[in-house]
């Protein structure tokens, strides 16, 4: 369509984006690069100290926590877009009411991750039912305080996290593989393969560009989300023992009742910003969106 | 050969089953804790409550925690948030799709990059800056903050509707004389529907159940959301397990039930653009 007489609709259509995008995100992305390299405390405090923040954080003892507890926690991937991959190859199969189980597959994703957490919490209590089937099958001996090690915590944040996105994943390649031409199953079908041979020969090799996406999408989600189900479950602790770099910029800024360390708080927000991106390219060059977009 | 493909279907629907059950049950279970009293819930967990039933934890949500509060205002940010979203993405998707101009690709493709910064980074420079101009602990300081999350993947996934719209509508449109707000009005929103319904119902869903964002800019606790009180509650009253049952159960089910009303278009949407 014609550009010129339209300059003044376009221009205000988009006015309302730039200035909601350049004051609240693109404007604190600067202050939050630049207040990295200070001591700043959001008030008055602002001096210069170069990659002091930096350096300190990473020398320190919690950020090899914080690096060995994101690795583990990563383990959630793989077992999401598994376990949803085969959750969607059974939706596939298009049984009675397979609409009605899709719906509930993907229940856990409208419940508030907070609950859930809250709900781990709850079931993996010392007390919890978990631990009472566990005793009640003459288990006592596993019936253990899970919360209590850092390993067996991180085991249940990693259980919840899958419990929680395996509704996602099944939608998602779910959709994916609609887009499958029902011609393909059919040559297959005549040349005799049998079913695991057409799921896994057939299904997944079609899929491969929506599950480069599903893992991408979900290993951002697993260094950015999880603050929720931290928050309820662990509080990251005992000590560091479950936090990550997302929870540990909650806890440098807002999360401790005293000091507040806005300067490393931000240089690590900058370093899960590296990692955030890095990830994203990867995702981009990979399955190359950046051309889909234009 | 049909004998085998029956028993196949067979097996595939008790597996389905098994999953079902296993994603309802935590719901179940919070409901049949959450009518107990103490004890009752401590003998027997896993049965279904002794009578009398206790309503008392409900009403306890509802007249101490005043539950119906929270429920306000979450319910303002949430409406606010997804109104706000509506009126700034549809324009703004509009334009993306519909007109060529110079630079548009390198002005989109800047919208989408925002989509990736996460929200981590921003909220302390935010938190200053919404002090420093007085925000902090007002509705619109958490409703502002969602508009600059969420616009950047509302665009993304109305755009991509609206270049289904047929140039020939809004041609025809321009030739009866329609101005370019009645072209908005009277093709692209009947047209893009789709879309614009799914946004409404998306992004109510994560507004109303963020924590991280509230957490940080409501201070006061008449202002405060559902789920940040209770972040709080759960803290509190590790002793009063039922209540805190009730008041888990009492929080998933505003969003539970818009899911219900509208589950097959949140899933068909998901299918088509993958939201996470």
């Amino acid at each position: 369509m014609r550009t010129r007489k339209n300059f003044l609709p376009i221009f205000l259509s988009l006015l309302p984006v730039f200035i909601i995008l350049a004051v609240l995100r693109v404007y604190p992305i600067v202050v939050a690069v630049m207040k990295s390299f200070t001591n700043w405390d959001g008030l008055y405090q602002s001096d210069w100290v170069g990659l002091a923040n930096y350096i300190n954080f990473i020398k320190s003892g919690p950020f090899w926590k914080v690096l060995r507890n994101t690795l583990i926690l990563m383990i959630n991937v793989p077992l999401q877009v598994f376990i949803g991959l085969v959750v969607a190859l059974l939706l596939y199969e298009k049984v009675k009411g397979w609409q009605f189980y899709r719906a509930m597959v993907y229940t856990p994703q409208i419940i508030s991750a907070v609950i859930i957490g809250f709900l781990f919490k709850i079931f993996f209590g010392f007390n919890g039912p978990f631990n009472a089937v566990l005793r009640a099958v003459g288990l006592e001996k596993i019936a253990i305080e899970w919360f209590g090690n850092s390993y067996t915590a991180l085991a249940v944040i990693v259980f919840s996290v899958v419990w929680f996105s395996i509704g996602w994943q099944a939608v998602v390649l779910l959709g994916g593989m609609s887009a499958i031409p029902p011609s393909v199953f059919e040559a297959a079908i005549i040349d005799g393969a049998n079913y695991w041979q057409r799921a896994f020969k057939i299904v997944v090799p079609m899929l491969v560009r929506v599950l480069e996406f599903a893992i991408i999408a979900s290993g951002v989600w697993t260094l950015t989300q999880l603050f929720p189900f931290l928050f309820a479950m662990t509080r990251g602790g005992p000590g560091y023992e479950t936090s990550t770099l997302d929870y540990m910029i909650y806890l440098k800024s807002f999360g401790l009742g005293f000091g507040r360390d806005y300067g490393t708080a931000t240089a690590i927000a900058v370093m899960l910003l590296v990692l955030v991106l890095i990830l994203t390219l990867i995702e981009m060059r990979v399955a190359n969106r950046a051309d889909d977009w234009s | 050969m049909r004998r085998r493909r029956k028993l196949k279907g067979f097996l595939v629907s008790v597996l389905l089953a098994l999953l079902t059950v296993s994603f309802l049950y935590p719901l179940y279970y919070m409901f049949i804790n959450s009518l107990k009293t103490r004890t009752d819930f401590f003998t027997n967990q896993f049965n279904l409550p002794h009578p009398p039933l206790q309503f008392v934890n409900y009403t306890t949500m509802i007249s101490q925690f005043k539950i119906l509060n929270l429920f306000k205002n979450s319910l303002i940010i949430s409406a606010f948030t997804v109104v706000g979203l509506l009126i700034i993405g549809t324009f703004a998707s509009y334009v993306f799709a519909k007109y060529r101009f110079k630079g548009k690709s390198v002005i989109y493709v800047a919208v989408l990059a925002t989509m990736f910064i996460p929200s981590q980074v921003t909220i302390i420079p935010l938190y200053v800056f919404f002090s420093k101009i007085g925000l902090v602990s007002t509705y619109w300081s958490v409703i502002f903050a969602y508009l600059a999350l969420f616009l950047p993947e509302c665009i993304l996934l109305m755009t991509a509707n609206f270049r289904s719209i047929i140039d020939e509508l809004l041609e025809a449109a321009e030739i009866d004389g329609c101005s370019y707000l009645q072209k908005v009005w009277n093709v692209v929103i009947p047209m893009g529907r789709a879309a614009i319904f799914l946004s409404i119902i998306f992004y109510f869903i994560m507004s109303w159940n963020d924590l991280f964002t509230p957490m940080i800019f409501l201070q006061s606790m008449e202002k405060r959301t559902v789920m940040v009180a209770l972040a709080a509650l759960m803290g509190r009253y590790t002793g009063a397990p039922t209540l805190q049952f009730a008041g888990l159960l009492l929080s998933a089910v505003p969003a539970l039930v818009v899911y219900i009303i509208f589950q097959r278009n949140i899933i068909r949407g998901l299918s088509l653009g993958a939201i996470k």
